[in-house]
């Protein structure tokens, strides 16, 4: 669905079912330089199964209008509005990587709109080399690339897919260099804010973390959890597009973890 | 290196798409003989049948020794995506009619495959598509014929049998501003011998069964989505971009985005059609697959070789492949084939028809019959065979002469495929001097 937030008109998706705001609801935050895509064989099954879902692309990327966010600060901010803007009080958030950095925003600046929280392939502080940056402003293709042979794990490499004839690196490829990511990279490399909100985070929480993820290395999203006083779930053969390459077991792990929160809720 | 990996064509050839499953550790890719898939519960049935998560359901649909050959097909192309179907023709046709519906409109070179043509020209247009035929170099025929009901631009990347390469950067220039996507048959190509997605293809359509097989044992096709082009942009697909009923009303192109065209192929065409690949055949190509860049190597240089040898010999009195200076398309062929133009060359013997008839019957070695890229050297006379249900005019429009010999120039040791077409071009001269001598 669209909607006009903050006077940007706003690409939604909705899991294949019209959105109802008076459905316990579920918000999926998509990666640096990606889009609602990334959720494609997460948010449909929620979607079928009693949940209302929000899968939006971020100001400037893939079906949104708008200008790129140039700080996770300001993603919070868009955020909130946004769950204004579809009458939604709030939600269970779902953010993958830079996904989750909004989602810890939304949580600081709006708390009230956050049932809970679940961050994937994911960790509070997100160093990017100055010259990854650069690249992307130069040459997004080749910035896709660069990210695209650090994003993914072993089984994609070999040409593998969860979707029966389908290359992931190359959907990324062709998602990632026709959006801003050289913006979203500089906001994630910026961001100082999250080690200090993980310990305030008071709904329930989660993280789904890679063992092979060289973006957000495994160590980083442990201490994260440290921080959030809980045990993560970790996939020790995947990298960090675990939506995408791992589509299964992330949406095993997720229902699990929303089902409880709803009805803990 | 392609978009969709970071190995090179030739360890892609050998491992894409498949990682020694844990089961029994089978090195090679087994073979998955099944009909079906036994579910583990009612719900994940349900998220399957309702595209929530990724798996096979049954083998019309997909099936997993034939989803190793399309992600190996699909990464060896650089595309988001492939689906192998029963034979190149199925391909054709399934991604035209995924493409078009009754009153839309097709841009098609006038040089093409036979059997190609006679889709368009017959069997499409009692569906209600109609094609328009140009040179598709031709820049102004091109967009010329581009009218609003068009929906794709097909061509081969070479032509068969007139051996004309397709402009591809012009075409796609051309076609996407005016929102069509660009359609390339790249058997002749293969994935080896030049980056179609990178020359502007937007899908690349491929008959399995030539070199990629190589083995001339298994017939099959395969559809490779480039994800390269914006169908929404377009405007003209509201197959992709308007509500699926059959599917809830999927959207497609929001969903899927880049792979949106294979997944509709997957979700409407391959249940619908049902012209799916055998697992089994799957295999047999996966085994071609395997020494693809070997192979086009040898079968390359074997054709410069026979080329070459060809133009020298007095019974010829033309040679003509594209890497060949005297070929119309030859600057765009040295640019788009940095290595070799493919492997198919054609000839034409002295005396004609009837030269041709009695070179082709004199040969030992090479074998006179109806296909393409198999790694034996094969012979045939396209007007006689393939091409034969062309008329008059559209057999000059496709670059074919009553004299034509089409080669398939396989990777024997090109001294013994000489030896044996020296025989066959004996057999002609005798022909025509015994021809002579009667007139006089």
């Amino acid at each position: 669905m669209k909607l006009d937030v903050n006077g940007a008109e706003t690409h939604i998706a909705t899991g294949g079912k019209e959105f109802d705001p008076s459905l316990p609801t579920v918000l999926f935050l998509h990666g640096s330089g990606l889009d609602h895509r990334s959720w494609a064989l997460q948010t449909r099954w929620f979607a079928y199964n009693g949940f209302s879902v929000l899968a939006p692309d971020f100001p400037g990327h893939s079906l949104s209008a708008g200008e790129a966010l140039s700080t996770i600060e300001a993603a919070g901010e868009w955020l909130a509005s946004l769950l204004s803007a579809a009458k939604v009080k709030s939600a269970h958030v779902v953010g993958h990587s830079q996904g989750f950095l909004g989602a810890l925003e939304l949580y600081k600046q709006a708390p009230k709109m956050v049932r809970s929280i679940a961050g994937i392939g994911t960790s509070a502080v997100m160093p990017v080399n100055p010259q990854l940056i650069e690249t992307a402003q130069n040459s997004p293709s080749k910035a896709a690339d660069m990210m695209n042979r650090w994003s993914f794990g072993k089984t994609i490499h070999m040409g593998t897919s969860p979707t029966p004839g389908m290359q992931p690196i190359a959907i990324g490829h062709q998602i990632m260099s026709n959006n801003p990511l050289a913006v979203d990279l500089q906001a994630c490399g910026d961001y100082q804010g999250g080690n200090t909100i993980l310990p305030t985070i008071s709904v329930p929480r989660t993280l789904i973390l890679a063992g092979q993820d060289k973006m957000t290395p495994l160590k980083a999203g442990q201490a994260a959890a440290q921080a959030m006083d809980i045990e993560p779930s970790i996939l020790p053969d995947s990298g960090h597009m675990l939506p995408i390459e791992a589509p299964k077991e992330v949406l095993a792990l997720l229902k699990d973890f929303i089902l409880i929160s709803e009805n803990n809720g | 290196m392609s978009r969709s990996s970071f190995y090179q064509s030739e360890t892609i050839a050998l491992h894409s798409g498949y990682v020694p499953e844990s089961d029994h550790g089978s090195r090679a890719v087994p073979i998955y003989q099944t009909t079906s898939y036994v579910f583990d519960s009612v719900d994940e049935a349900s998220s399957l049948f309702n595209v929530e998560q990724g798996g096979h359901i049954y083998s019309r649909i997909s099936n997993p020794t034939v989803a190793v050959l399309e992600q190996r097909i699909a990464a060896l192309e650089g595309g988001t995506g492939a689906i192998c179907t029963a034979s190149g023709m199925s391909a054709l046709f399934t991604t035209f009619i995924t493409l078009c519906s009754a009153g839309d409109h097709i841009v098609a070179s006038a040089q093409i495959y036979g059997s190609t043509a006679t889709l368009l020209r017959h069997t499409l247009k009692r569906l209600g598509i109609d094609t328009t035929f140009v040179s598709i170099n031709d820049k102004k025929a091109l967009k010329g014929a581009i009218q609003k009901n068009t929906k794709l631009v097909f061509c081969e990347s070479i032509g068969n049998p007139g051996l004309e390469v397709s402009n591809l950067p012009q075409i796609s220039n051309i076609a996407n501003a005016e929102g069509v996507p660009v359609v390339v048959d790249a058997t002749f190509a293969t994935p080896v011998l030049t980056r179609s997605f990178a020359a502007g293809a937007n899908v690349v359509v491929h008959s399995v069964t030539k070199w990629m097989g190589g083995h001339g044992a298994a017939v099959g096709g395969a559809i490779v989505d480039g994800g390269n082009f914006d169908w929404q942009a377009s405007g003209r697909f509201a197959e992709l971009t308007e509500p699926y009923e059959p599917f809830h009303g999927i959207k497609f192109w929001e969903e899927f985005g880049p792979n949106a065209l294979c997944m509709k192929i997957r979700a409407e065409s391959m249940r619908d059609l049902g012209a799916c690949m055998s697992p089994n055949n799957a295999f047999l190509i996966l085994q071609g697959i395997e020494t693809l860049n070997l192979r086009m190597q040898k079968h390359i240089a074997n054709a410069a070789q026979l080329a070459e040898w060809l133009s020298e010999q007095e019974q010829v009195s033309w040679v003509n492949h594209p890497d060949l200076e005297t070929n119309p398309s030859h600057k765009i062929a040295k640019e788009l084939f940095p290595t070799g133009a493919g492997s198919i060359l054609c000839f034409g013997v002295v005396g004609g028809r009837a030269g041709g008839a009695a070179f082709i019957n004199k040969l030992q070695l090479a074998s006179n019959l109806a296909n393409v890229g198999d790694s034996r050297t094969l012979v045939l006379h396209p007007g006689s065979t393939t091409h034969s249900r062309l008329s008059e005019e559209a057999m000059q429009a496709a670059g074919i002469s009553e004299d034509l010999i089409r080669v398939s120039v396989g990777i024997e040791d090109i001294g013994d495929i000489q030896n044996d077409f020296a025989q066959g071009l004996k057999a002609a001269q005798r022909l025509v001097a015994k021809s002579d001598t009667g007139s006089k």
